[in-house]
């Protein structure tokens, strides 16, 4: 298993499957980047990167609610594991303590 | 996306379902729809190609299908790199087998070569289905006799009587002749006199002139590239002016290239015919050739020429009491056709052909059987390895593919070491068969015969040990059984004998051929055939004053007789009709020329009578001598022959009988014993020098320099009479050499497929020995016990091989009319077995003494 260490992307698209909660599948992902923060991103490439991260066992997802615009296609739903949980707020504790470090005027 | 209905494409759905793992499929497609929705719900610029740019990057490593068995691949994909590592393990004996295949395989390549160049002759000519040669048959009726020269008004006879079915028609006629250029002067021995339209007739290759135009003129010639390079050096040799016989000057209008395949005649200079008297029907002596369209109407013409010859020659045959009738042959079968009667073009033998061709398939056949059963033998080193292999889930299919990769592997390195051996070997195998093979690799029929060689040798070779070994079961296998069934070692032992079959028919046919040749060599002709050097007379100066020239050597002492003659034994004799007086009907005999000293320079004892007189006037052209044959033929015994008289009208002779010879066999020991006339007569064609045995160098070089000074021009031309009486059974001669050569080579081989079995019974029985001799087995004893069964193996061979070889022997002596007794050889039958068995032994014994005296515990050890 590779360690938990996050990437940027990873810990982004963490973050955002925690804002989207029930709705957290590939397009609403997807668009979700794109309209917060402007990043044009595959669905392939963002799939690869959740199934990873769903190895890691920071996810967990469940196939659900099929709709008509899917032409009747249940989406994959995917959720933090309290794991995914545990290793997002270290990342960010980490974060945040480097920066409680840096002096005022360095910026 | 769009499509004209605002559908979804169908294809990147089918694409997604294709590649991409079922279970992601649904949720892959419904991202892609509901994608394309929203496309469709608020257009962007190129929406198409990001929409494909999505189904594509849908399709990576974590999405794609699994290969559902991840095995089959890298071990289809490693495949090579497991036949090399596993021919690498087997070290010596992969090198035995790719030697031993490679040797096989030179001599088939070999062998190939030569019988495709015997069977592609004369295949350059363009129109070589549309030509024929005209062969006149004698006595059609009573005793048909081919006859390969006709005269020279056959071809306008032939071309005018049937204009419409002959299309053109061509003459030719072999001569040799001294060529003089300059200071340089050859005897030119393959010069071809020619219609002009023989260039265009056939298709020989020229370097320089037109077809149509080279002969054009009466004195025009056309030499080969090396006799032009010969006289003229590397000067143009079109323009330049030769002289034929000191007395006709012919100018070179072209040059010619080698023949790109054989043909059947053989010739590197050819001139104008038209000095010949071409007129006469009964000059014969010329190669008749016709153009015919098609084999129909060339049938027609055939059944014409009955009539066609009864119209030229009708008054002759009622004269004479005789008939002949020609008849038209084709091209491509003037090679292999022979027995044909004065027939001055080259064959072909096809007995021979055929019998290489066997020789062939038998080394190949040797070589199979070894590689089966070396590889076998092989097997059972890698009994665990296959074993284990299918234990781990290698099919049975797999390990046979890759088995036979192997094969494949051994047999193009075989291959390539087989192109490089002939290549290195060629020179010596022309020199030591006498041959004249041209290794000819851009042939395309060559790339179909090799790969159907490497496919079929493939499939004997390779396919049944890889069935069998791949079919080994692994649990027998591992718990330390026996891996292979009785039936196996049936099969193997059926290979063998076949082996041991194909060495012991090589070896008695190889001993009865080399016996017949030295009988032929050694049998008593009835003549000397020794120390006896031969002239010909090749020009005025010498035949005009033979007997200056004779009285030349009155003192040498080196020299011991000399004689003059047209017809020397073994060599050419006509056949003519002989009649007594006052006697109704014709006999045929043959007819040979001689003086005074003929019968005591060839050493022939005479029964009644004399010979010639020496300087009797009346001797000459009246007297003869026959022998006891046609003593017997013209109904004479040994009382009343001499002074009998007898008519030769062709010859306008009428000649007294003086004298009875023994039977001598004046011709090939292929023939029975004819009748025979020897005439004092001036026809001469050779002068025959009796030599001291002893000295023949130094009477060699005054017979040179006594020739220089009566025929300055003219090199001399000799020839000695057991080296011409040798040539008289040069095909059988080579046959005698491929057979020693081969079964030399069929030996080795099969020795080694005993080696293969021997190492593979003494390893089965490995520890059945050691337990014997743990009770009490001595070494002898152990070995006698392996060596019963091949003793039985080699029996079963001879049984089968000595027959066949017996039949074969029968028809091949067939041939001639004097042969060995086969019955009374029959030690050499005993011999070959006993010398396969002798070789086999030896290569046995090297396995099972090894086996014998090793150490039990070492066999007992591991259970």
């Amino acid at each position: 298993m590779k360690g938990t260490n996050l990437g940027e992307f990873e810990e982004l698209v963490l973050l955002v499957v925690l804002i989207l909660q029930d709705d957290a599948y590939v397009l609403r992902i997807k668009d979700e980047v794109y309209s917060q923060i402007k990043r044009n991103v595959a669905m392939g490439a963002l799939h690869s990167t959740l199934s990873r991260l769903e190895k890691k066992g920071f996810l967990a997802s469940e196939m659900l609610g099929a709709t008509k615009e899917r032409g009747g296609r249940r989406k994959r739903i995917y959720q933090l594991t309290g794991v995914g949980k545990q290793v997002l707020k270290d990342a960010k504790e980490q974060r945040q303590m480097l920066w409680n470090q840096v002096p005022d005027y360095a910026l | 996306m769009y499509n004209s209905k605002g559908q979804i494409n169908a294809f990147s759905i089918r694409l997604i379902r294709w590649l991409c793992q079922e279970e992601l499929v649904e949720e892959i497609e419904g991202n892609l729809i509901e994608y394309h929705q929203q496309v469709r719900d608020n257009p962007v610029r190129f929406s198409r190609l990001k929409y494909w740019f999505q189904v594509l990057n849908y399709l990576r490593p974590s999405t794609l299908k699994k290969f559902k068995n991840s095995t089959p691949r890298p071990m289809f994909i490693f495949n090579p790199l497991h036949t090399i590592r596993s021919l690498v393990k087997q070290g010596a004996s992969t090198i035995i087998n790719i030697l031993g295949f490679s040797l096989g395989l030179v001599c088939v390549l070999f062998l190939y070569f030569h019988i495709q160049s015997e069977l592609t002759n004369d295949n350059f000519h363009v129109d070589k289905e549309k030509i024929y040669r005209a062969l006149r048959i004698a006595n059609p009726e009573t005793n048909p006799e081919l006859i390969g020269v006709t005269s020279g008004p056959f071809a306008p006879a032939l071309q005018n009587d049937y204009p419409n079915s002959i299309q053109s028609v061509t003459r030719a006629m072999p001569a040799d002749a001294l060529v003089t250029f300059e200071d340089k002067s050859f005897i030119e021995e393959n010069i071809l006199l020619a219609d002009s339209n023989f260039f265009s007739f056939f298709s020989y290759p020229l370097l320089a002139g037109t077809p149509d135009q080279v002969l054009a003129g009466t004195n025009d010639a056309v030499l080969h590239k090396d006799v032009a390079r010969k006289y003229f050096g590397d000067e143009d040799p079109i323009g330049k002016i030769i002289r034929v016989d000191n007395q006709i000057d012919y100018v070179v209008r072209g040059v010619m290239d080698d023949m790109p395949a054989r043909s059947h005649l053989e010739f590197d200079m050819v001139l104008n015919i038209n000095f010949l008297d071409l007129d006469r029907w009964w000059n014969n002596g010329l190669l008749t050739y016709a153009k015919i369209n098609t084999p129909q109407e060339a049938a027609y013409v055939n059944g014409q020429l009955d009539q066609f010859m009864v119209k030229y020659f009708g008054e002759h045959f009622e004269t004479n009491d005789f008939r002949m009738t020609l008849e038209l042959e084709p091209l491509t079968g003037i090679y292999f056709h022979e027995g044909i009667a004065f027939d001055r073009v080259r064959h072909g033998s096809m007995n021979t052909v055929y019998i290489l061709g066997a020789v062939g398939i038998a080394i190949l056949l040797i070589a199979c059987f070894n590689y089966v059963n070396l590889s076998i033998a092989q097997s059972f080193k890698r009994a665990r390895e296959i074993a284990v292999r299918k234990v781990l889930g290698g099919d049975k299919n797999r390990l046979t593919l890759q088995l036979l990769g192997e094969s494949l592997t051994v047999l193009l390195f075989a291959s390539a070491i087989a192109v490089g051996l002939t290549l290195l070997l060629h020179p010596i195998f022309n020199n030591y068969f006498q041959l004249e093979v041209v290794l000819n690799w851009s042939d395309p029929t060559l790339l179909i015969f090799g790969a159907s060689l490497l496919m079929l040798t493939l499939l004997v070779a390779g396919l049944y040990p890889a069935l069998l070994i791949s079919s080994f079961d692994p649990v027998k296998i591992l718990k330390g059984g026996k891996s292979s069934s009785g039936k196996n070692v049936m099969v193997r032992k059926l290979l063998v004998v076949a082996q041991f079959l194909i060495a012991i028919f090589m070896i008695a046919a190889t001993l009865l051929i080399s016996r017949q040749m030295q009988y032929i060599q050694t049998k008593d002709l009835g003549f000397d055939r020794d120390a006896i050097v031969m002239l010909s007379i090749n020009n005025g100066n010498i035949r005009n004053n033979l007997e200056a020239f004779k009285e030349a050597f009155a003192d040498e002492p080196d020299i011991l007789s000399i004689t003059a003659a047209g017809g020397e034994p073994t060599g050419f004799h006509d056949i003519t009709l002989i009649e007594l007086p006052g006697e109704p009907g014709t006999k045929r005999i043959n007819i040979g020329w001689g003086d005074e000293d003929y019968f005591e320079t060839f050493g022939i004892d005479m029964v009644a009578g004399r010979s010639f007189a020496q300087n009797l006037e009346s001797d000459e052209g009246q007297t003869a001598v026959i022998n006891q044959e046609a003593m017997h033929m013209l109904g004479f015994t040994l009382d009343d022959v001499l002074e009998s008289k007898a008519i030769i009208s062709s010859w306008n002779l009428n000649v007294r009988i003086v004298g009875v010879s023994e039977d001598y066999n004046f011709s090939s020991l292929k023939n029975q014993m004819e009748p025979l006339i020897i005439i004092n007569g001036l026809s001469p064609r050779r002068i025959a020098f009796k030599l001291n045995a002893n000295n023949l160098v130094s009477a060699m070089g005054n017979i040179n320099d006594k020739w220089d000074q009566f025929s300055p021009d003219y090199p001399m031309q000799y020839e000695f009479l057991d080296e011409s009486i040798a040539q008289l059974y040069e095909n059988e001669a080579k046959q005698s050499k491929v057979f020693s050569a081969f079964s030399a080579i069929s030996i080795f081989l099969a020795c080694m497929g005993v080696f293969g079995l021997a190492t593979y019974t003494a390893r089965q029985r490995q520890k059945e020995l050691g337990i014997r001799k743990v009770l009490g087995a001595t070494a002898q004893q152990v070995i006698g016990l392996l060596s019963k069964e091949f003793i039985m193996l080699i029996g079963l061979a001879s049984l089968i091989a000595i027959p066949t070889a017996w039949y074969f022997i029968d028809q091949w002596l067939n041939d001639f009319a004097y042969q060995i007794n086969i019955l009374s050889n029959w030690p050499i039958f005993l011999a070959s077995g006993l010398a396969v068995a002798g070789v086999a032994f030896l290569t046995i014994g090297f396995k099972t003494y090894r086996a014998a005296v090793s150490n039990p515990t070492e066999s007992i050890r591991y259970e």
